[in-house]
């Protein structure tokens, strides 16, 4: 019997596919160029880069009643803001979702919405919301509030679309109107997961909320931006680890919560 | 197709009521497929007729097409009195709540409580009360608890869905069709999926339920000794038409082999 010859290690790319590939790499390339990014600058600025860090360390700790003040209203805009985009999340997913809303012209119109509140970054909501209701949290929580429901009214739809049609078709069979259906059966199968979506709602909006400061709308970034403007590199160190507990600290115990509601 | 066998022996007890189902020409198709094909199928009040067949043979889509579950595409459906197609919205619903539907997968909601599961039986009548035991007054809980001693599980009051066997889901399953105080039974093979002593028992709670209150039942089947043992009456499903309607007691094993043959 003749030796069968081994099949090549790798297959030769059709020319489209080799095309394609080409093409991929001269956008990652022209990226890099686009980008400005440049190793030479990256090398001449490392100096400077540890000299902040040395005037970092240690960081400022004459200020820290302000530094938890400022920390404690980020976390007050993060609550608030996700608690309110959640509730309001809720009608806007019930609308969006195929199996409790067969008009399509309203659950398009909810899926729109719910497009737009999660396309347009939080920092531009905020910017918008410190011309409508003036400087400070209450723009910020604003803000935290619109990008969760842009995260929180999708991700409701999707578990109540996923869950198990049975129940409902039991409970519709016994009578029960849409209402009774979403009530009954469809929000108790979705709620762990909606819970666990809330609370990365929470971490999401802790995090967003340091840097709404940017702009004006209140929180922790605003102590970093002052900080920064004026060189003080140590009074930004006490801020940047103030953020580092808090956004630790919320994730840690949403993620305690989420074990002990899902698993 | 098999002979078509209509046995004129009367039907075994109780005596032929009014007619609580009446269907005639029921045709359904899913896309080329025609799956009913003119059904014709009358039931008397009281009376606890069993539907047997292969699979494919039309019996689920029968069921779901008397309380419009699934949408049938011709023929005319009387349910306890009410033309089911022309039936909208609530009036749609008002009929639903008279009759109770067992499903072949219980169908609970896993999360709730059985005593939840039950007081949802009367989530027509009750509205927003019935979502969940904790809203529901004294007097509706205290009936739901009723349902659930009647099959023998008032002691799993409170435990989760998910955390029951199959054939207590499909008690609670039954108990929540008791909740509906339903004038007429569907049951879509209610003990497929539970073992042979599991579904002998809960087929004999259903057709005992059913027979002391005088609940008219149409249940399908595979299992040939549930439909002799507990209904009055056999009608068997061929190819999406009636091909075999006898009472029970009349029915030869061979005629019921035929069926599957």
């Amino acid at each position: 019997m003749p030796e069968r010859t081994a099949p090549p290690r790798l297959e030769r790319p059709s020319p489209l596919s080799f095309a394609l590939l080409v093409g991929a790499a001269a956008l990652v390339l022209s990226s890099f160029q686009g980008a400005g990014f440049s190793l030479a600058e990256l090398w001449a600025g490392l100096p400077q880069m540890a000299r902040i860090l040395g005037e970092m360390l240690p960081p400022a700790h004459d200020r820290w009643d302000r530094v938890l003040a400022s920390l404690l209203e980020t976390f007050h805009m993060a609550l608030a803001g996700t608690l309110l985009g959640v509730l309001f999340s809720l009608p806007l997913a019930v609308l969006a979702c195929r199996a409790l809303n067969p008009s399509w012209p309203l659950r398009a119109a909810a899926r729109a919405l719910i497009a737009l509140f999660r396309t347009v970054p939080d920092l531009v909501w905020a910017l918008i919301f410190v011309v409508a209701v003036g400087l400070g949290p209450f723009a910020g929580t604003l803000a935290l509030m619109v990008d969760t429901m842009g995260y929180a009214a999708r991700f409701f739809a999707e578990a109540m679309e996923e869950q198990d049609k049975g129940p409902q078709e039991a409970l519709a069979a016994a009578g029960a109107p849409r209402s009774g259906l979403l009530m009954a059966a469809v929000l108790p199968a979705a709620l762990p997961s909606m819970v666990a979506t809330s609370l990365f709602c929470l971490e999401k909006a802790t995090r967003g909320g340091v840097v709404l400061g940017l702009v004006g709308a209140g929180g922790m970034g605003m102590e970093l931006k002052v900080a920064m403007d004026l060189f003080n590199y140590a009074e930004a160190a006490a801020s940047i680890l103030a953020i580092l507990l808090l956004v630790v600290a919320v994730e840690q115990a949403s993620a305690a919560l989420r074990r002990r509601i899902i698993g | 197709m098999s002979a078509t066998l209509t046995l004129a022996a009367p039907l075994a007890a109780p005596p032929p009521g009014p007619d609580d189902l009446r269907i005639e020409g029921l045709v359904k198709r899913f896309g080329a497929t025609e799956v009913l094909r003119g059904v014709r199928l009358r039931v008397p009040r009281g009376q606890l007729c069993a539907l047997i067949g292969a699979n494919g043979a039309g019996k689920s889509t029968l069921l779901r097409c008397l309380l419009r579950l699934v949408e049938p595409d011709a023929g005319a459906i009387e349910v306890l009195g009410e033309d089911a197609r022309r039936l909208r919205g609530r009036a749609l619903r008002r009929l639903r709540a008279r009759v109770g539907f067992v499903f072949q997968r219980h169908n609970l909601v896993p999360r709730l409580s059985a005593l939840s599961n039950v007081t949802h039986g009367a989530i027509a009548r009750a509205g927003a009360l019935a979502w969940h035991q904790a809203l529901a007054p004294r007097a509706l809980r205290a009936e739901a608890m009723r349902c659930l001693e009647e099959v023998g599980l008032a002691p799993l009051a409170l435990r989760r869905a998910e955390a029951l066997s199959g054939g207590q889901s499909q008690r609670v399953a039954i108990a929540r069709a008791l909740m509906q105080r339903p004038e007429m039974i569907l049951a879509d093979e209610p003990v497929a999926s539970l073992d042979p002593a599991a579904g002998r028992e809960v087929m004999g709670l259903l057709a005992g339920l059913a027979r002391q209150r005088g609940i008219t039942v149409l249940f399908s089947t595979h299992h040939m000794e549930h439909a002799t043992a507990f209904a009055d009456r056999i009608v068997a499903l061929r190819g999406g038409a009636v091909a075999f309607d006898c009472p029970a007691a009349a029915a030869s094993p061979a005629a019921l082999e035929r069926v599957f043959a």
